[in-house]
């Protein structure tokens, strides 16, 4: 907005910022997405959030007991060793589907048949997990297929226990959301990659920029959108990974590969501790909030001005 | 642009093995199974009878009509509302829109598992459990953060400058939204569609936990079934029947490639 | 212009589509037999974790038809998703008419709270009739009273593949010194003996040794009176260490389908409960044929009766439910001979009634044996155990069978985890 408009509105102290024109259909456009979260996923997590100051077990009436659960969530060891697994996951699925993505997009931007090489790694994520899970579970068994893969080219690591033994069944699990993942990030990348305009980019190879410098000074910066886009949902998702680990090793052997979404399910419809689950998914949902917002906050923050 | 397209075949090979994986150990028969390597291809007879097999122990057919209209219906709704959300932050510039973009998207935060008895016990109280439109309503709720959060940020690449052209034209809100950005994003819309789709055409925990009869369940919910641990179904089996409710959402990936290839004018306006 | 009416004809089908979705769902099918109805009439909502058995209970409902009421089946595959399904719907006005449980600790939770419609009278009558055994009752027993009816009965035994048997020269052996000398051949030859999990079943091998070294001291477990420290179980716990470092157990990290594994000889036996039949159907192995069965001698020679372990779940009736009556007259007709003959026929599996018929003889005689003399029924360690007990010992068990660790640090967690069950309860 201009500046005689800043000025006037110093001059009207009730008001503090000059009302937007469009304030009322900006409101009715953003309606029907809040008041759909709010009631179909807020409510319900209000509950949660009362239910992890109780003792409950999913029949009769909870019971308050305050702190209680926060006290025993942070005194189990499991829960700490699920914390550090959930830490391997988010390092990992930034590192890898996010960086992999990011480099399927480019190498295959502007290629004739773009599409043609895009879609091996998007076949993965149209697969029903049912499958995937069979599959990888063929793949990473022991004498699996990968070890006998490895074997057969005379490469070490074909005795590996790759479910059994912590941390490498964390480790070769994120490889299988890897595998699941890259093509989405892939696919939100091209569409990135696509909306920046072509003369500037045009410009900068005039003036002789090309390969890397050209990435890293003009396509990464006008890519930030959608970067923000790929990180934020990584760094959601996979603070919550659930469906892989529980279809491959329930958490185990024993509670070795637990994520805290795990622990939460486990401990919530396992063990019949609704309270201590759902405070494991408050502590979860805590911990996402504040790295989504600190991430974001950022990130648009910069995006905005563009 | 060799070295490019080299690194992208081996990548891309590496990524099919396992779907070879998945391909060739569909197609051997439970019977034979065992006599096979899992590196070793089966037959396509093999595959067809599993298939078959697949779709009649798991009763495939009950839910797919169901799973289609979810899937189509809900992210519709879904890129709507999200693109309707992040134009009212950017384009109409909402006063503190970012409180209440977090507002939407935090709402994907909560782990899916711990809102799924609360909901339950909602749906049952209002007469949404186990009817479609109950069943939309959830994935359109689900799938509108995602939504809102791509079309927020696709919208901020479209410079502000259209929108204050369109409005010296004298042109609506809702026209421009409709007439003007929408069109623009074509890309990103169809982008979320198709992931919304397979995501909510792949559920299993909310299909299981709101529906009951077989009409109104999701198919995933049949598929899963084949893998119960009292009497579920041999692997090739499963692996026959993945592939076989898998195909639709392939097919949908296949189809709507078009979309992406047709190359984005956005830069120009 | 056209990528205009593209969007509208979108949102147009869309809500056509809504539109059709509300009028073609609603719970349309909630029987109409309630109270005092025919109870032929009547369509009970039934719900199971065993959803792979859809086409058993259309079969039921094909042998109920005119007699009693029918089933309108709801099957989950995830059993945990489905134990909280069914807790939660009690909260609702959609209670389940019937449902499947498990016995032990689950089930006296849902009678504590009164979820459950007694059947101590359904349970009088088919004992006094011979429809089902007193031993049996047991399960569903508390405090007296009887409640739900048992929907099926599982006897663990050992299935083993016949050609590989031959080829090593073994016989079927008949005590467990005979069973460790034909596992140490199976060894010498470069075959696996044995097969094991590290979930789910991670638990069902402590359960055959303990159960075959002294069954008291296996049943002492489920209620405190025995510790998991105790000499016994320490003793039952090193048998099954030294089995493990003798390669008796293929690798817990192989998770082929068992059935597949013991139709190819990759394992030359599996240790399962009687269901497991059905899966080896499945692949077209013949029973008595292809593998056969025999019940696994005790581990300690001094014992009268050979330990069986004997897993039953129950069939329930929600209490206060639309169709409690009609769901209470179809559980005194599932008891009966008919019921179980049909059920028998079309699982392929045994009955908990010495009366039906069960068609695969190798199942049949397994039957006989263990309701005959010189057997000794003991419940499953997992419904025989209290949760929390059960929570700590299965991810102790799995992480020994997975490391073949110390087998006191095992039993030392899951003990401190009993203590503290049995100092509240």
């Amino acid at each position: 907005m201009s500046l005689p408009t800043a000025r006037q509105a110093d001059l009207v102290p009730q008001q503090r910022r000059p009302k937007n024109q469009f304030w009322l259909s900006s409101i009715g456009f953003v309606a029907p997405g809040v008041l759909l979260v709010a009631v179909v996923l807020y409510l319900p997590f209000l509950w949660t959030t009362y239910i992890s100051f109780t003792e409950y077990n999913g029949l009769g009436d909870p019971e308050f007991i305050g702190i209680e659960n926060y006290r025993d969530m942070f005194a189990d060891p499991a829960f700490l060793n699920s914390v550090l697994n959930t830490l391997y996951w988010v390092v990992g699925t930034i590192a890898l589907p996010v960086g992999l993505g990011l480099l399927i997009a480019v190498l295959s931007h502007g290629l004739p048949n773009a599409t043609l090489f895009r879609l091996p790694f998007l076949i993965p994520y149209a697969l029903s997990g049912v499958a995937v899970g069979v599959i990888w579970s063929f793949v990473l068994q022991t004498n699996g297929a990968l070890s006998q893969a490895l074997e057969f080219f005379n490469l070490p690591g074909s005795e590996l226990r790759w479910l059994l033994d912590a941390p490498l069944n964390t480790f070769v699990m994120i490889g299988a959301s890897t595998w699941q993942g890259a093509g989405v990030n892939a696919l939100l990348f091209g569409i990135g990659l696509q909306s920046i305009p072509k003369e500037p980019l045009e410009a900068a190879r005039v003036d002789g920029a090309s390969g890397f410098t050209l990435f890293r000074t003009m396509t990464w910066p006008m890519l930030a959108p959608l970067t923000t886009v790929v990180v934020g949902l990584s760094i959601v998702g996979s603070l919550k990974t659930f469906d892989i680990i529980w279809g491959m090793t329930k958490g185990g052997p024993g509670r070795v590969s637990e994520t805290l979404a795990l622990t939460m399910y486990k401990e919530t419809f396992v063990n019949n501790a609704y309270g201590l689950g759902a405070a494991v998914a408050l502590f979860l949902t805590v911990v996402t909030v504040l790295a989504s917002i600190l991430y974001l906050r950022r990130q648009l923050a910069h995006s905005r001005s563009i | 642009m060799i070295a490019r397209k080299i690194v992208l075949a081996i990548l891309g090979l590496l990524w099919l093995v396992p779907v070879y994986l998945l391909l060739a150990n569909a197609s051997k028969l439970p019977a034979e199974f065992g006599d096979y390597g899992l590196w070793e291809p089966g037959n396509i007879g093999a595959l067809l009878t599993n298939m078959a097999d697949a779709w009649d122990r798991g009763r495939l057919s009950q839910g797919i009509v169901s799973t289609a209209i979810y899937a189509v219906v809900s992210p519709i709704i879904a890129v709507l509302i999200g693109a309707a959300a992040g134009f009212a932050i950017v384009a109409l510039r909402l006063r503190n829109g970012f409180f209440w973009f977090v507002v939407i998207f935090a709402s994907t935060i909560f782990p899916l598992q711990m809102i799924l008895m609360p909901l339950f016990v909602g749906y049952a109280e209002t007469g949404l459990f186990n009817t479609r439109v109950g069943m939309i309503l959830v994935y359109t709720v689900i799938a509108t953060p995602f939504s809102a959060f791509v079309m927020r940020n696709f919208f901020t690449g479209i410079a502000h400058q259209v929108f204050e052209a369109a409005v010296m034209d004298g042109a609506s809100t809702w026209r421009i939204f409709w007439r003007i950005y929408l069109p623009m994003s074509t890309s990103a819309l169809v982008a979320i569609f198709i992931l919304q789709a397979t995501f909510i055409w792949n559920d299993l925990l909310l299909g299981l936990t709101l529906t009951q009869s077989s009409e109104i369940r999701p198919v995933i919910t049949a598929l899963s079934a084949l893998q119960s641990t009292y009497g579920g179904s041999a692997m090739s089996t499963v692996l026959a029947g993945g592939l076989l409710v898998s195909l639709p959402t392939v097919i949908l990936f296949l189809a709507t490639q078009r979309a992406f290839s047709r190359g984005l004018s956005l830069g120009q306006f | 212009m056209r990528k205009k009416t593209t969007l509208a004809a979108a949102v147009l089908t869309a809500a056509a589509l809504t539109l059709a979705a509300c009028s073609g769902g609603g719970d349309g099918d909630n029987g109409d037999g309630g109270e005092g109805g025919d109870p032929t009439e009547a369509v009970l909502s039934f719900y199971t974790d065993k959803a792979a058995w859809e086409p058993s209970f259309d079969d039921m409902n094909a042998a109920s038809e005119g007699t009693t009421a029918t089933l309108d089946f709801t099957g989950y595959s995830d059993p945990t998703a489905y134990d909280a399904f069914i807790k939660q719907s009690f909260r609702t006005d959609d209670k389940p008419d019937l449902f499947t449980w498990h016995t032990g600790d689950s089930l006296a939770q849902l009678v504590e709270e009164g979820l459950v419609a007694p059947t101590t009278e359904i349970w009088d009558a088919a004992i006094a009739n011979g429809d089902v055994t007193e031993e049996l009752a047991e399960n569903y027993t508390f405090e007296g009273e009887q409640y739900c009816v048992p929907l099926n009965v599982v006897y663990w035994v050992m299935y083993y593949n016949k050609a590989v048997f031959a080829e090593n020269g073994i016989e079927v052996p008949t005590t467990w010194e005979e069973f460790m000398a034909a596992g140490q051949t199976l060894v010498d030859n470069g075959q696996v003996p044995l097969h094991q999990m590290n979930i789910i079943f991670e638990f069902v091998w402590f359960q055959a040794i303990l159960a075959g070294l002294d069954p008291d001291a296996y049943n002492g477990l489920s209620d405190g009176s025995v510790s998991y420290t105790d000499p016994v179980v320490v003793e039952a716990m090193n048998i099954w260490h030294d089995m493990q470092s003798d390669g008796f157990f293929i690798d817990p990290g192989v998770t082929t389908d068992p059935q597949t594994l013991l139709q190819t000889g990759e394992v030359a036996m599996a240790y399962f409960g009687t269901f497991f039949t059905g899966q080896l159907t499945d692949l077209g192995m013949v029973s008595d044929t292809d593998y056969g069965i025999f019940t696994l001698p005790n581990v300690s020679a001094d014992l009268d009766d050979t330990s069986v372990v004997v897993e039953t779940g129950p069939l329930c009736v929600g209490a206060g439910s639309a169709n409690e009556a009609a769901a209470l007259d179809y559980s005194a007709w599932w008891m009966g001979v008919d019921a179980q003959s049909a059920w028998s026929e079309s699982r392929g599996d045994v009955s908990f009634n010495p009366g039906a018929t069960v068609t695969d003889t190798a199942l049949a005689t397994v039957t006989e044996q263990v309701n005959g003399d010189g057997f000794l029924q003991l419940r499953r360690y997992l419904e025989a155990t209290p949760t929390p007990i059960y929570t700590v010992a299965s991810e102790q068990f799995g992480a020994f069978v997975t490391n073949n660790g110390d087998p006191m640090a095992v039993l030392e967690a899951i003990q401190a985890e009993a203590d503290a069950y049995w100092a509240e309860n």
